[in-house]
């Protein structure tokens, strides 16, 4: 594994000198490794001019893939390490109160289960409130709808996309209608969540549609909202995918297409801590569904010609 | 007439050879030498990676008979999160890394472990799969070889990376594996192209390595009786 650290010091500094530095490795030591990793990736990784060193264009294809790679594996190594001296793992997450935490419970539960020394601190926010605590620092991951930042600072990972649907309360004139149309809530008035990371996207929705937001109540969290629904107070369009509704009717709502990522983030470029560094790689192992673009689903065929 | 499509004909010819009543390394070889046939270039292309990959020493300082075995942590197609321990607490384990659930080899190699796996469990013996394939595609490669054991899923091949076993695929076969349709970016959630050199440790008790087979060669792979050989003598 030295050869990919010493190569990403390289990458990262553009000078021989300092990367052997960085790495507290003698300089020939450091240029024997990258011509063993470049004669095992078969082309040349860097091109020196006197001081400096460029990267030649399958260094420059291959640093982002080794450094991720590469963080990979110093997190998988010092996992090991940390369960093994039963140390402790604080981990501290923040969700938009637009994801319901139910289905992420299941992989948090496991997580706790594996780390016993885990420590787990949970932040629930809006969609901007959820961005502060990463930029902060006082959230290592997030999971949130699409979140409005404009700094490329983040890394991110399509878990689901879940479309918007209609709720209202279980006793409701409309709560019996297996579906329903923008006319039939003329007559209603609706709760926004101005919390929500679509408000934008739905408000739009709605003005298209002839729905006027004057007819409208705000709230600013999810709970807030479900909890008036439920009262009778209104009805509202949420994202309905993985929404906990005991007591509320779903309803899918012709000529409604509007539909929402849920997303995990990292700080970009940030060390992730034991317990972060797990469970972002199960966010990204599991199986959500799958409904995120790219599809190559493979598809089980058995011809009885396999073990026996 | 029309000519059938190139992927499904070496989907077949993959199924011919799966199911061969023959040893590993020949229903290995006979896939082999059907793909030389079929698309030599492809073949060529393979033999450059494996003598450059051969010639750097690629692998040689996975860990050896008589080393400690490195720990993990890696969750199971079912998400469950297993380590090398849970193993080794109920016996000594076979860890096969292999390469994914598109790979005609790993699927034949994963088939034939699945062969072996009764008389195994039946030692209080065990066999674990590494891939780098998230769960849906870990779960396939499972359900697809009929095997009872775990397939874990080792995210951007970070396990294989610290035991020296990732290696880049290279610009040259990585177009001529998508055009076969074995595209490894979509099961491992990445578009980096590394993969792991198949390899097999069999761990005793102690978390010491007992047998090893790495090969830069992705068409070779540990014999099932050198692997119930290790796994036998192992405590």
């Amino acid at each position: 594994m030295h050869h990919i650290r010493y190569f990403l010091a390289v990458g990262e500094t553009l000078n021989l000198t300092r990367a052997a530095e960085r790495c507290h490795v003698a300089q020939p030591a450091l240029t024997r490794a990258i011509k063993a990793l470049e004669s095992e990736l078969g082309g040349e990784l860097i091109r020196r001019e006197r001081a400096l060193s460029h990267l030649t264009e399958l260094g420059q294809r291959m640093l982002p893939m080794l450094r991720q790679c590469y963080d990979t594996a110093l997190a998988a190594k010092k996992v090991a390490a940390s369960i093994r001296n039963g140390e402790a793992a604080p981990l501290s997450i923040a969700v938009s109160h637009t994801v319901a935490l139910g289905r992420f419970a299941p992989t948090l539960r496991e997580l706790s289960r594996a780390l016993p020394g885990l420590q787990l601190k949970l932040y629930r926010g809006s969609g901007s409130e959820v961005a502060e605590y990463l930029r902060l620092g006082t959230a290592e991951l997030a999971i949130a709808g699409p979140l409005e930042e404009p700094w490329s600072r983040l890394d991110s990972l399509r878990l689901f996309d879940e479309p918007f649907g209609l709720v209202v309360s279980g006793t409701h004139r409309l709560a019996t209608r297996d579906t329903a149309e923008f006319k039939d809530l003329a007559s209603e008035t609706l709760l926004i969540n101005t919390g929500c990371e679509m408000v934008g996207e739905l408000r739009a929705c709605l003005e298209a549609n002839g729905i006027l937001e004057t007819a409208a109540h705000q709230v600013a969290t999810q709970e807030d909202l479900l909890a008036l629904v439920k009262a009778d107070l209104g009805v509202a369009i949420i994202p309905v995918g993985t929404m906990e509704t005991n007591g509320l009717c779903r309803i899918p709502l012709k000529q409604l297409n509007l539909v929402r990522s849920v997303s995990v983030y990292t700080f970009a470029g940030r060390q992730r801590a034991t317990a972060c560094g797990t469970l972002f790689n199960m966010l990204r192992a599991a199986d959500w569904g799958f409904n995120t673009g790219r599809s190559n689903r493979p598809k089980l065929v058995d011809d009885g010609t396999q073990a026996h | 007439m029309m000519e059938p499509k190139l992927t499904d004909t070496l989907e077949d010819t993959f199924k011919r050879c799966r199911a061969l009543e023959a040893p590993l390394a020949d229903r290995l070889q006979a896939f082999a030498s059907e793909l030389r046939r079929l698309i030599p270039s492809f073949a060529a292309a393979v033999d450059t990676l494996v003598s450059r990959l051969a010639e750097s020493n690629a692998g040689a300082t996975a860990p050896k008979v008589g080393e400690p075995m490195p720990a993990f942590l890696l969750p199971d197609e079912q998400g469950r999160l297993v380590c090398l321990e849970d193993f080794l607490s109920k016996g000594p384990v076979a860890l096969a890394f292999n390469r994914g659930h598109w790979c005609p080899y790993c699927r034949i190699n994963i088939n034939a472990l699945a062969r072996a796996e009764e008389e195994v469990a039946a030692e209080h013996r065990h066999i674990a799969a590494i891939v780098p394939d998230r769960q849906r595609f870990a779960m396939w490669l499972k359900s697809d070889a009929k095997a009872p054991f775990p397939v874990l899923t080792d995210m951007d091949n970070g396990y294989a990376m610290t035991l020296g076993l990732a290696i880049y695929v290279g610009d040259e076969l990585k177009d001529m594996m998508v055009s076969s349709g074995w595209d490894p970016s979509v099961s491992q959630g990445s578009d980096n192209w590394m993969l792991p050199i198949p390899a097999t440790f069999i761990v005793g008790t102690d978390g010491i390595v007992r047998g090893r087979f790495v090969d830069p060669d992705y068409r070779m792979r540990m014999a099932i009786e050198d692997l119930l050989a290790a796994l036998r003598t192992a405590t």
